[in-house]
């Protein structure tokens, strides 16, 4: 006899791609078995055991002296506090976060990566021409990878978003799909393609420069290696119904131009004028789009927002390790999971800040006060936002300790009352 | 005396929907409603002199969506020149700090809103992929009551039903969306059109031409849709975006679409951007209002186009391209896979550019020709046309010719030609007409029955103005706005924000739906279906 308990239709944040199609095994409160798997995929439900710890000072309280407690600390350095989003909150935790920091004129950070920063900075200048990841397999016939096999990564970006499935306008799948693939460096796009190109990290620009020009009609003849490739690259997506262009939105092993987010979607933007065509910027998982998600709706910016003047004020040129050491900050707050060795919880170590969110308790830094919470989608429901921004509904497998987002309510209403008290 | 107890007294009412036209009277409200009377010794606010109308609402507005969630981060620009701190409440660490510009963040928004004595809100197109987006932003979207229209003229799934003559399943699926994502109408924008953008066909731009590889025209898009609206018993029953948006000679599609649905409740949207004649730019406002004053059946709102900074957000995925195309301005794209489109552009109104001088005065001959003004709405379309902020000044061009005369000698008349507003349009609308355009109508074009109104029942949704000259001044800082019972603007400030309710229908279909949707879903979509549908939506849905 079996006490396998089964629940299905589970969603995976482990990257951005959020599959909500997992059927999740759970035995003496372990998950024993996730399917269909891929490696990130297990690697981020694990066995789903989380620890469930308050504690102060490193010893262990009631999570109501924890939040008094914490309540009273940031409410003292009000102005000079620093709320710090990580990974693995459901929507509604990053809501109330994001309510205390407005409470407490905090500034906010975010999980969001330099690289995918960049990138969220450059549609700001330009816009964008995108698709929810389902129009990617719906309709692309035309594949572009720019520096990026998905594999790694994003496992099964190909096989349930993109190149494989058969779609309402792709009815043979992949046979009905030409492949191009470009490698910068070390940026190694997928083998699999029909047509490969490898560039030098500093041919990448001209090249993608050499296209959206013939794009717009302006193809430079010229007898060389990489207006070769370039005319050969925008031959193929002139001809695509629907071309969809794909890179990697966070750090990889190649250094990344800071130019190439702007020209990949301006590349994408041009080729609307012969034909269709939309830029898959892939992002990691956690969660960290949904925050970015909350912050525009809540402070009209998705990142790096400073509430010190009584309004949210946009300061995306300072941000990472240095705003924390020459912030001025008093008091730092970190939500969600904050990988130990990260840089976040690095910089942070200095500040001995509080930690809510899953493992706090298991942290690598010093902390005046940790509670641990569930992870969102494993023990905590709500709302997480997919790569695409399409939000998904979050369907527990497993009872963990307190909700991330119930202990930052009732955060927030002891700051409230701490706020009243004060005057 | 009973708490949620209050007498307005003194204030001269306009409550067109009961027939009340600038008569003294006073008002009772009790835990929320309006009531018939209360004893002796309740709290009296004395607004003796004072306008009183119901409670704002606005049928067509973008306020909660992913499109306006991505419209937002495109203008940081906007937002660093509006800051919008705290407002000072009452209970003052409820009050959130935001950001302003065309489009505010959410709690920016429903502040701005109540402070203009709007109380009920509908965003006018959303995604259903994405409808838990728009519910956790009308979450966050205070003081207003809210609802969404959702989109299905280009769904993948409706045109495949349509296309097979599956005319009660395309019936049955636009209930179970509608239920599903918590929705209050059904909204078709561009039917067709947006299926052909995506498709490489670019656009439909007649109601007879059918999509590429399917026997599908926007008519039967209108056709089943409409129908659908109807036979469900939907309060507000089709909300349109027509073909053709911004296009010269677009009127021809416009009326196509208006005959097509002769005899059968319909609500045409933004008519402003859909009475251009042609060959060129002029207006086809006369023929528009022509047929809609002759059509009991029709309503419309206006989409008035207000000068200033604005951002367009829509489903229209082609039209925006052509925006892009033409104002060189940064554009965004993102098709919504089975669905929809969006795209976003934004934009200045410049008096001196012909084309938007013509679409500001299109826009006041809609206005100005109407015969019924039950049935022609106050919108700008927000943010499309402008701010809804510019409300006021809307109001204020419609009341006041002399205001009006003046701003259309500052505008550029080079393609005014033939208008009826050059022409000389005497008309200067009554506190009952606004009072009609900017609540009793919309409130009845959408079935609201507790709602534009001031009768015993109503939801005790009032607004107070002090008399003022400067009709503009006037409506853009209520004296008291009182919303479910709470008074929310006090002697003209922003004192209480309580949540808003969500404005949502359940509408019933057959359950044989359910296998051959389910397999769709396996087959092409990239979310579960047990995972699609809204769950834990704030209120009930309302009866049908």
């Amino acid at each position: 006899m079996s006490s396998d308990r089964i629940v299905e239709h589970v969603t995976c944040l482990g990257c951005g791609c959020g599959c909500d199609d997992l059927t999740v095994t759970v035995a003496d409160d372990r998950i024993t078995q996730v399917s269909p798997a891929c490696p990130v995929g297990r690697a981020w439900f694990a066995d789903g055991q989380v620890p469930d710890r308050v504690l102060a000072d490193g010893q262990p309280v009631s999570l109501d002296a924890a939040v008094s407690r914490l309540a009273r600390t940031l409410v003292e350095a009000r102005g000079r506090c620093l709320v710090y989003l990580g990974a693995d909150l459901s929507t509604q935790a990053q809501r109330a976060a994001v309510s205390l920091a407005d409470l407490l004129n905090a500034a906010i950070e975010t999980e969001t990566s330099a690289t995918a920063a960049a990138g969220l900075l450059s549609v700001q200048r330009r816009g964008r021409a995108g698709v929810t990841l389902g129009e990617a397999r719906n309709r692309g016939d035309v594949f572009l990878f720019w520096g990026v096999d998905p594999r790694e990564r994003y496992p099964r970006f190909l096989a349930r978003y993109s190149i494989e499935p058969t779609g309402t306008h792709v009815l043979d799948g992949r046979r009905g799909r030409h492949l191009m693939s470009v490698s910068i460096g070390a940026d190694k796009a997928l083998e699999s393609a029909d047509s490969s190109f490898t560039l030098s990290p500093d041919q990448e620009i001209a090249v993608l420069t050499l296209i959206r020009a013939s794009i717009l009609g302006n193809r430079v003849a010229a007898e060389s290696e990489i207006a070769a490739i370039a005319a050969r690259i925008s031959d193929q997506l002139s001809q695509a119904r629907y071309a969809i262009l794909v890179h990697d939105a966070e750090p990889t092993a190649e250094p990344r131009n800071p130019l190439r987010a702007e020209a990949l979607i301006t590349l994408a933007q041009a080729l609307n004028g012969p034909t269709r065509a939309a830029l898959i910027s892939l992002r990691a998982g956690g969660n960290r789009v949904g925050a970015e998600s909350v912050l525009t709706w809540q402070t009209g910016y998705p990142f790096a927002v400073d509430y010190a003047l009584g309004y949210p004020r946009y300061r995306p040129e300072r941000r990472g390790g240095a705003i924390v050491t020459t912030g001025g900050y008093r008091a730092a707050l970190l939500v969600g999971s904050v990988s130990a060795n990260g840089p976040a919880a690095q910089a942070f170590a200095a500040m001995r800040p509080a930690l809510i969110g899953p493992r706090a308790s298991e942290a690598d830094v010093p902390t005046t006060i940790s509670i641990d919470t569930g992870v969102a989608g494993i023990h905590d429901e709500g709302t997480a936002y997919r790569m695409d921004e399409v939000p998904l509904e979050l369907r527990p497998c497993l009872t963990g300790p307190r909700s991330a987002a119930d202990v930052l309510q009732q955060l927030a209403l002891a700051v409230r009352a701490e706020l009243k008290a004060s005057g | 005396m009973k708490p949620g107890q209050l007498r307005l007294a003194g204030g001269t009412i306009y409550d067109p929907a009961n027939g009340i036209d600038g008569e003294v009277r006073d008002l009772f409200i009790e835990d929320g409603r309006m009531v018939s009377t209360l004893p002796d010794g309740a709290p009296t606010l004395n607004v003796s002199g004072m306008i009183v109308m119901p409670g704002g609402v606005d049928i067509h507005s973008h306020l909660a969506s992913a499109s306006c969630n991505h419209a937002r981060r495109l203008v940081p620009e906007e937002h660093v020149l509006d800051p919008a701190p705290a407002p000072d409440l009452v209970d003052q660490y409820l009050a959130r700090s935001g950001t302003g510009g065309t489009i505010p963040t959410t709690f920016t928004t429903g502040y701005r809103y109540a402070g203009l004595g709007y109380t009920s809100v509908f965003d006018a197109a959303i995604a259903p992929l994405t409808a838990r987006h728009s519910h956790a932003e009308l979450d966050d979207t205070p003081c207003v009551d809210g609802g969404v229209f959702v989109l299905m003229g280009n769904d993948e799934y409706l045109l495949r039903q349509i296309a097979a003559g599956e005319r009660q399943r395309a019936q049955d699926y636009a209930a179970w969306l509608l239920t599903s994502v918590g929705g209050y109408a059904i909204k078709i924008v561009n039917p067709g059109g947006i299926e052909a953008w995506k498709a490489g066909q670019r656009n439909l731009s007649g109601i007879d031409e059918p999509l590429d590889g399917r026997s599908i025209t926007p008519r039967d898009i209108l056709d089943t849709l409409a129908g659908a609206g109807n036979a469900l018993g939907l309060p507000h029953p089709v909300h349109i975006h027509c073909n053709n948006l911004g296009m010269p000679g677009n009127v021809e599609v416009t009326l196509a679409s208006m005959q097509a649905l002769s005899g059968r409740r319909a609500h045409f949207t933004h008519v402003q951007f859909h009475s251009y004649g042609g060959p060129g730019w002029k207006s086809a406002a006369s023929r528009i209002m022509e047929y809609v004053n002759s059509h009991p059946e029709v309503s419309v709102d206006v989409g008035q186009v207000m000068f200033g900074p604005a951002t367009t957000i829509t489903a229209d995925g082609p039209v925006e391209y052509l925006l892009y195309r033409s104002s060189g301005r940064k554009w965004v794209n993102i098709d919504i896979e089975l669905e929809t489109g969006c795209g976003i552009v934004p934009l200045v109104y410049k008096d001196k550019a012909a084309v938007t001088a013509l679409q500001w005065a299109i826009g006041l001959e809609l206005f100005l020709l109407s015969q019924d003004p039950w049935r022609v709405v106050l919108s700008t379309d927000h943010p499309n046309g402008g701010s809804f902020l510019s409300y006021p000044a809307l109001i204020q061009l419609l009341m006041d010719r002399g205001v009006r005369d003046e701003r259309l000698k500052q505008v550029n008349p080079k393609l005014l030609a033939g208008s009826a507003l050059a022409d000389g349009l005497a008309r200067e609308y009554t506190l009952n007409e606004i009072a009609i355009i900017t609540r009793a109508g919309p409130a009845r074009l959408l079935g609201l029955k507790h709602k534009g109104h001031l009768g015993p029942g109503a939801d005790a949704d009032v607004t107070v103005y002090s008399r003022d000259p400067d009709i503009a001044r006037m409506f853009s800082a209520p004296r008291y706005v009182i919303k479910g019972g709470d008074l929310v603007v006090e002697e003209g400030q922003l004192r209480r924000a309580p949540p808003g309710r969500r404005l949502r229908l359940a509408p019933g279909y057959d359950e044989a739906l359910l296998p051959d949707l389910r397999r769709y879903f396996e087959a092409y979509s990239t979310v579960s279906f047990a995972n699609y549908p809204v769950r834990d939506l704030r209120d009930a849905p309302l009866p049908l």
